[in-house]
C-alpha cells in the first residue's frame, strides 16, 4: 500500500459523502474499524455470520471483513452489508434491530470508505494496463503484417471477468505465455516474409463423373448424370470429397461450386462444406452451409485459407441415410438429392510476389539466394543498419499504435546491430528486431495514462472496441493531428468503423459473450429427448442473435427489440424449429414474426435458450438468473454454499415448479428467488433446444408422441405452467405477457446494456462511482428512441470511455 | 549482448541454475544421488466421480473396496483413498476447477477473483531445476491445472505428439541448429524488452505497476528458462522405445486421449525429463465412444438420480479408472535403482467436484497412490469438520523434499498419512 494511502488523503476533499474531512480522516484509521465498527458487527452479525457460529449463514463471514477497501472483493462484501442493513433485510426480522445511531454509523463509515477507495482508483484510472487477449492479438498481428495465420491455437485461452475476456484485471502474463508469444510472432513472420519463389497458382475445374470415390463406392448412393453427380445420402461418410485437389502450398484458395437441388420438389437443397484435414491440420472444420436451388445449377463462391495437403468435402443436409438409399439404389431413388456439376479451385492466391506482407516490411529491397542454399531467398541490403532502422521505425509505429521516438527504437536497433555483429544475415537480424517489437510491452499492452486519454490511446480504445484490432491509418492520422477527440470527428469515425467489415468482430465478441453464445457446446442435447437437434440447427441458433444484433445496430432500432421484437433473422431450419411457414434453405433473412409465434427478442431465441439449459432439462433458476444478469443488469448473488441445487426429475414424477416451491417458503431463499425465478418460469415454455412446448418431454411416464407419423423416443410428460408473479406483484400468464411487463421499464433495459457494453468497451466493469455517467448515457439514448447505434455513439462520447 | 544479459541476471540477484551436464538423463544428478528423486503427478477429472461408486463404506485398513476402487485392487496397498476433504473457501460450481491445486478462495469469472500458485508450480520453483523440464502441464481441451505465483494460467499442452517430440525427438541437424538459434535470439529479445519494461515502470499507478511487474517477472523467468534450455540442448535427448503417439482428433474420446497423456507422463517420469506433471481431463459434452453410453459425460454427471443415467455414468467413470490402473501398473513395473517408479512417484487422482450432480465442492473424491507412503487405508474425515485438502498437499510437498509447512489454506499436515521411511 504505497500510493493509494497518499491518494486516499487528498481524495477525501473531492468527494461529496456527508462526512466532514476530519471525520473521514478518523475513519480511515484502522483503529476506527476495530473500536467503533467491529463492535456493531459483533453485536448484530457475528451470531450467525462468523467462525464462531455453528455454520456461518449464507456462507458469509462478517469476521473476515477487512479494512482494505482497495480490495474490490472485500469492498463488494462491505457494500452487500450496507445494502442489506439499509434495506432492513439484515438483521432478519426475527432479531432485534440495531439502534438507528449504529445503523447510521455503519452506513456512513462504509459509504465513506467505498467512496474514498473509488476516488483513489479514479485518480490512477479505472482500467489497469490491459493486455491484448488472444483474439485481439491475432487480429492485430493480421493487420500489422497483412497475413492470416491461426495464432489463437498457439495461445492459451484468456480468463474472463464480469462476463468478458478482455477484462484488464483478468488478463495475466506468465513466462509460459511469453514463450507462446515468441512462437506465435515467429510463426506469423514466417508467413509474412517470403523466402522462396512464387508458389505456382493453379486454376482447375473438377468434375466427379470419373471420381474414384464415386465410382468405387460400395454404397449405391450416387447417381452419375451427363453434367453432374447426384448424391442422395446425408450420412457423413458418404460426403463428396474433392480428392482431385491436393495443394502442396498453404494459402488462400478460391472455390467455386456449381450445384443444384435434384428431385427436391422446387425447394433448395442445403449442403455443408468442410475442410478435410491433411498435413499439419488435424481437425476438420465447417466452412459454411450453402443453398443449391432446385434444378437450376447455381455457383457458390468462397475463399478459404488452407494448409498444404488439405481439401474440402460436400455433404447435403437432411436427406436420407445411406442405408435407405442403398437398399433402393441411387438410380431408382425418388427422394431429393444434391447435384454437383463441378468444383473449380484457384490458388494459392497471391496478387504479387513477394506478397504484400513481405513488401510492407521490406519495401523494394531485393532478394538474393542464400549462399549454400540456393532454394532460399533472403532480403539483402547495401546499408544494413540504415535500412534496419527505417524498417523498424515504420513497423514499431504501427505496432505501438502511436508516434515513436528514437528512444523507443533504441533497444530494437541495438538488437539488430548485435545480431549483425554476430554474423547474422541482414534479413535474419532484422527479423530478430521485428520479433522484439512483437513481444514488447508497447505492442502487447494498451498503454493509457491516468486522466483523459491522449488521441492515440483513444484511437486504440476505439478500434479494440469496435474492431477488436489495432487502429488503421485514418485513425492514427487523426490522432497525430490531435483531431480524433473532437466530438463530431469521433461520431463520424464511429459511423465509418461500424460500416467496415472489421466491425463483425464487435458483434461476434460482444454479443457472443453478452448472451453467452460461446457456451453453445457446453452441453449436448440428449438424442432420446431431442432427436430433432442437429448441427445445422446449432449453427443457425448461434447466427440468429448475431444477425439480429447487426440488424438492430445497422438501422439504429430501439434496443428494446432485444426484449421484444416483431421480426427476427431466420433461415429455413430455424423457421421450422419455430413453427413459422414459408422460409426455406440456409440463407438468413429478416422475417416478420406472427404474434402466436411467441418469438421476438433475444430471450426466446433458440441459441439463448440452449445455453441456459443443459442437455436434458431446463431450470427456471438458471434462466431466471440469466435474465436478471444479462437483460436487467442485476446479477443475483451466488447461492450460499451448502444449499444443494434442485435436482430436475426427468422421469416426469414432479415438475420443477413443485420442487422449487420450497424456495418460496423459506424466507432467506425467497429474498433472492422471488426475483430470480419468475422470468425463468415464463421461459419454461421453451425446451433445452429452444423449441416451444406445452408439455415436458419425459423418458419415464407419459403418453406416446408421434411426429409425422413416426413414434418419438420420448414420451409426453406433464404440462408446463409458465404463469407467475414478479417480485413487485405484477402477474403474467406466459412469456408474451412477461415481455410486455419487462418493456415497461425501458430505462432499466438500456442501463443494463449500457453497463455491459461499457464493460466490453473499456475492459473494466463500471462501479458505483461511475453510475452517474452510465445514467447520463441512458438519458441521451432515451432521447434517441433507445437506438442501439446511439448507445454505441454515446458510450464513445462518455467520460468513462475517454478516460483511463 | 550475451555478456550484457548475464550481467543483468547477476545484477537482478538471480543465480542461474544450470543443469549438471556431467550426469544426465536417464539418470540422476550427482548432488541428488544421495536421496532418491521424488516425483508427483496430479490428475483432476472435473466432472466428479459418483460418490457412492467411489468412496468405500468403511474407514481404516481392510475396508471393502468400492466399485471403482475394485478396478485398482492390485494396488490396494499402494494407495490411500481419502474422503471428507475439501477446499474451505471454494464454493460450488465448475469454476472450482481453477483452484483444485491452488485453493484460492471463491473462484469465479467475475471481477475480483485472483488465483494463486498451484501445488506443482510451487514445487517447480523449488525442485524443478534438476530436470530438462521443470514441470509439464497437460490436458485434453480448454485449460490446465497449473497456475503461476501471480495467478496467471500456465498454458496446458493438449497434443501428446508435440510433447513427445519436444521430450524425445532430436530433429534434423539444421532443425537443432535453428532451435538453438531461436533460444539464443529469444534471450537477447527478452533482455531488450525487459529493459524497456523497466523504463516504463516509473510514473505508473499501482494497478498498472502490478501488471508491468508481472510482465517483467515473466520476461526474466523465461530468459532463465531459455538459458537452461540452451544448455540442455547441447545434450542428447533421452531415447525411448515408444513411438511418437498420434493425437486423437475426436474430442469425445476422452478415455483414448487420457491414455495417451498417461503414457506420455510415464515416459517423461521414466526418463527423468521432469518430475512434476499435472493433467486436467476436461472432456467435452459429446457422447463418448464407449459401448452402452448414449449421453454426454457432462449431462450424465447431472443424472438427477435417474438410475439409467447413473448406470451410464458408471461406465464412463470406470473407463477412466481403468486408465488410471494402467498408469499405476506401468509405474510399478518401471524400476529405478531397484525401486519401482511408483514408490518414488506420488499420483494424486481426484476431482474438484464432490458431487457433480449438484455442483457441490465438499467431500471431494481423492486418491493418493505411490510416492512412498504407508498406504492401504481409507482415511475418512467428517465432511462437516474436515481439515483442508491443502493439508494433504503439504504432506506431498514435504515428500518432494521441500521444507514447506504451509500451502494454500493448509493448517498443518494430514493426520493419519505417514511416510514409508
Amino acid at each position: 500500500m504505497r500510493a493509494p494511502k497518499v491518494l486516499l488523503g487528498c481524495a477525501f476533499a473531492l468527494v461529496a459523502w456527508p462526512v466532514s474531512g476530519q471525520e473521514s480522516g478518523r475513519q480511515a484509521d484502522p483503529a476506527f474499524l476495530e473500536n467503533k465498527i467491529r463492535p456493531v458487527l459483533v453485536a448484530h452479525c457475528y451470531g450467525c455470520h462468523s467462525g464462531g457460529a455453528k455454520e456461518p449463514k449464507g456462507d458469509f463471514r462478517a469476521d473476515r471483513l477487512s479494512g482494505d477497501f482497495a480490495d474490490e472483493a472485500n469492498r463488494g462484501r462491505w457494500l452487500a452489508v450496507l445494502k442489506r442493513v439499509k434495506a432492513g433485510e439484515m438483521p432478519p426480522k426475527s432479531k432485534p434491530r440495531p439502534p438507528e445511531g449504529e445503523v447510521r454509523l455503519l452506513s456512513d463509515w462504509i459509504g465513506g470508505r467505498v467512496e474514498a477507495a473509488e476516488a483513489a482508483r479514479r485518480a490512477q484510472g479505472r482500467v489497469a494496463l490491459r493486455r491484448l487477449n488472444r483474439v485481439e492479438y491475432e487480429n492485430s498481428v493480421r493487420d500489422l503484417l497483412g497475413v492470416d495465420v491461426d495464432l489463437k491455437k498457439l495461445l492459451p485461452a484468456d480468463s474472463a471477468a464480469n462476463g468478458f475476456d478482455n477484462a484488464a484485471e483478468a488478463l495475466h502474463v506468465s513466462s509460459f505465455l511469453m514463450e507462446r508469444y515468441l512462437e506465435a510472432a515467429d510463426a506469423a513472420l514466417g508467413v509474412a516474409i517470403a523466402n522462396g519463389p512464387r508458389p505456382k497458382s493453379v486454376k482447375k475445374r473438377h468434375t466427379f463423373q470419373d471420381d474414384r470415390q464415386i465410382k468405387m463406392s460400395e454404397e449405391r448412393v450416387y447417381r452419375r448424370l451427363d453434367d453432374a453427380v447426384v448424391t442422395f445420402s446425408s450420412s457423413p461418410w458418404t460426403a463428396v470429397t474433392l480428392w482431385q485437389f491436393y495443394p502442396s502450398d498453404r494459402g488462400n484458395y478460391r472455390f467455386r461450386i456449381s450445384a443444384s437441388g435434384f428431385q427436391s420438389a422446387g425447394k433448395p437443397v442445403v449442403f455443408r462444406v468442410d475442410t478435410v484435414p491433411g498435413g499439419y491440420d488435424t481437425k476438420s472444420r465447417l466452412i459454411n452451409y450453402f443453398d443449391a436451388p432446385a434444378d437450376k445449377p447455381t455457383v457458390v463462391e468462397f475463399v478459404e485459407g488452407l494448409e498444404a495437403r488439405c481439401t474440402i468435402r460436400l455433404l447435403p443436409y437432411a436427406l436420407a441415410g445411406s442405408q435407405a438409399v442403398h437398399k433402393v439404389g441411387a438410380d431408382d431413388w425418388k427422394g431429393a438429392g444434391l447435384a454437383v456439376q463441378w468444383v473449380e479451385v484457384e490458388g494459392p492466391l497471391n496478387d504479387a510476389w513477394p506478397p504484400a506482407s513481405h513488401r510492407r516490411l521490406f519495401g523494394e529491397l531485393p532478394q538474393e539466394p542464400v549462399p549454400g542454399n540456393r532454394e532460399r531467398l533472403e532480403v539483402v541490403s547495401k546499408e544494413p543498419l540504415a535500412d534496419a532502422e527505417r524498417i523498424l521505425r515504420d513497423f514499431a509505429r504501427r505496432a505501438f499504435r502511436r508516434e515513436v521516438t528514437d528512444d523507443d527504437l533504441k533497444p530494437f536497433v541495438a538488437l539488430v546491430k548485435a545480431k549483425l555483429a554476430d554474423k547474422y544475415s541482414f534479413e535474419r537480424a532484422v527479423r530478430v528486431g521485428l520479433l522484439g517489437v512483437l513481444v514488447s510491452p508497447d505492442f502487447l499492452f494498451l498503454r493509457e495514462k491516468p486522466g483523459k486519454l491522449d488521441d492515440f490511446a483513444l484511437a486504440s480504445r476505439l478500434s479494440y472496441f469496435l474492431w477488436c484490432t489495432m487502429p488503421d491509418e485514418e485513425l492514427l492520422t487523426l490522432a497525430s493531428r490531435r483531431k480524433l477527440a473532437e466530438p463530431d470527428t469521433l461520431r463520424r469515425q464511429v459511423e465509418r468503423m461500424l460500416k467496415d467489415p472489421r466491425a463483425a468482430a464487435f458483434t461476434d465478441n460482444f454479443v457472443g459473450q453478452w448472451l453467452g453464445l460461446r457456451d453453445i457446446d457446453f452441453t449436448e442435447p440428449s438424442n432420446i429427448l431431442y432427436p430433432e437437434f442437429d448441427d445445422m440447427l446449432k449453427v443457425s441458433m448461434v447466427k440468429e442473435p448475431l444477425l439480429f444484433f447487426d440488424e438492430v445496430l445497422k438501422n439504429d432500432l430501439s434496443l428494446t427489440n432485444f426484449v421484444a421484437s416483431d421480426f427476427s433473422m431466420l433461415n429455413g431450419r430455424l423457421a421450422k424449429h419455430y413453427g413459422i411457414a414459408g422460409v426455406d434453405g440456409w440463407a438468413f433473412r429478416k422475417v416478420p414474426l406472427p404474434p402466436e409465434s411467441h418469438r421476438g427478442g433475444v430471450l426466446t431465441m433458440a441459441g439463448v435458450l440452449k445455453v441456459t439449459a443443459n442437455g436434458t432439462s431446463t431450470s427456471p433458476v438458471v434462466r431466471g438468473a440469466w435474465v436478471q444478469d444479462r437483460i436487467l443488469g442485476t446479477p443475483p448473488p451466488r447461492p450460499p454454499a451448502g444449499v444443494p441445487a434442485v435436482e430436475p426429475d426427468i422421469r416426469g414424477a414432479t415438475t420443477i415448479r413443485e420442487q422449487l416451491a420450497k424456495h418460496r417458503q423459506i424466507a432467506s431463499c425467497a429474498a433472492c428467488h422471488a426475483k430470480i425465478d419468475p422470468p425463468g418460469f415464463a421461459l419454461e415454455s421453451f425446451d433445452v433446444i429452444g423449441g416451444w412446448r406445452d408439455n415436458y418431454r419425459s423418458t419415464g411416464n407419459g403418453e406416446e408422441v408421434k411426429v409425422d407419423g413416426r413414434r418419438m423416443p420420448y414420451l409426453k410428460g406433464r404440462k408446463v405452467d409458465p404463469a407467475d408473479v414478479l417480485a413487485d406483484g405484477q402477474k403474467f400468464r406466459n412469456i408474451d405477457e412477461l415481455k410486455q411487463l419487462l418493456l415497461k421499464d425501458k430505462d432499466r433495459i438500456a442501463l443494463a446494456l449500457a453497463e455491459k457494453m461499457l464493460t466490453y468497451a473499456t475492459g473494466r466493469a463500471p462501479e458505483a462511482a461511475d453510475k452517474p455517467e452510465v445514467e447520463a448515457i441512458v438519458r441521451k439514448v432515451r432521447d434517441k428512441n433507445y437506438g442501439l447505434r446511439a448507445l454505441v455513439q454515446e458510450i464513445v462520447q462518455s467520460k468513462p470511455f475517454q478516460n483511463k | 549482448m550475451k555478456l550484457c544479459r548475464r550481467k543483468f541476471l547477476r545484477a537482478a540477484g538471480v543465480t542461474l541454475a544450470l543443469p549438471w551436464l556431467d550426469a544426465l538423463s536417464p539418470g540422476r544428478t550427482l548432488a541428488a544421488a544421495a536421496k532418491p528423486p521424488r516425483r508427483m503427478v496430479c490428475i483432476c477429472t472435473p466432472l466428479g466421480l459418483h460418490p457412492p461408486h467411489f468412496f468405500p463404506e468403511k474407514a481404516g485398513r481392510n475396508y471393502p473396496l468400492s466399485p471403482y476402487l475394485e478396478v485398482l485392487k492390485d494396488f490396494r496397498d499402494e494407495f490411500t483413498v481419502l474422503s471428507g476433504l475439501s477446499h474451505p473457501d471454494v464454493d460450488q460450481g465448475h469454476d472450482s476447477g481453477y483452484t483444485f491445486l491452488t485453493a484460492a478462495p471463491h473462484p469465479e469469472n467475475r471481477g475480483g477473483f485472483r488465483n494463486s500458485i498451484s501445488l506443482d508450480q510451487f514445487a517447480a520453483e523449488r525442485v524443478g531445476l534438476e530436470t530438462r523440464f521443470s514441470s509439464l502441464t497437460l490436458g485434453d481441451e480448454g485449460f490446465g491445472l497449473s497456475w503461476t505465483r501471480s495467478g496467471a494460467p500456465v498454458p496446458a499442452d493438449f497434443s501428446p505428439s508435440h510433447v513427445f517430440a519436444r521430450l524425445f525427438l532430436e530433429g534434423r541437424p539444421e532443425e537443432v541448429q535453428a532451435q538453438t538459434r531461436r533460444l539464443r535470439d529469444g534471450q537477447s529479445i527478452l533482455d531488450a524488452v525487459g529493459d524497456q519494461a523497466k523504463k516504463m515502470q516509473s510514473g505508473l499507478g499501482a494497478n498498472d505497476r502490478d501488471k508491468l511487474d508481472e510482465y517483467f517477472t515473466s520476461v526474466r523467468d523465461l530468459e532463465q528458462r531459455l538459458a537452461r534450455a540452451e544448455e540442455w540442448s547441447k545434450k542428447p535427448k533421452p531415447k525411448v522405445d515408444a513411438k511418437q503417439p498420434q493425437d486423437i482428433p475426436n474430442s469425445a474420446d476422452l478415455v483414448g486421449r487420457t491414455r495417451l497423456l498417461f503414457d506420455l507422463a510415464h515416459l517423461a517420469l521414466q526418463t527423468d525429463s521432469t518430475r512434476l506433471i499435472t493433467i486436467f481431463l476436461l472432456g467435452t459434452s459429446q457422447v463418448p465412444p464407449i459401448p452402452g453410453v448414449s449421453l454426454g459425460h457432462h449431462d450424465l454427471s447431472h443424472h438427477g438420480q435417474d438410475p439409467k443415467k447413473i448406470e451410464q455414468l458408471k461406465k464412463v467413470e470406470l473407463e477412466a479408472v481403468k486408465v488410471l490402473h494402467d498408469l499405476l501398473a506401468k509405474l510399478k513395473q518401471t524400476k529405478e535403482e531397484g525401486a519401482s517408479l511408483l514408490e518414488r512417484t506420488m499420483v494424486l487422482f481426484g476431482s474438484n467436484l464432490g458431487n457433480a450432480n449438484n455442483h457441490s465442492c465438499k467431500n471431494l473424491p481423492i486418491l493418493l497412490a505411490g510416492g512412498g507412503f504407508k498406504h492401504g487405508q481409507h482415511l475418512a474425515f467428517d465432511p462437516k469438520n474436515a481439515p483442508p485438502l491443502c493439508n494433504l498437499y503439504v504432506n506431498m510437498l514435504q515428500r518432494l523434499g521441500i521444507e514447506a509447512d504451509k500451502f494454500g489454506s493448509s493448517t498443518g499436515t494430514l493426520t493419519g498419512l505417514e511416510g514409508a521411511g
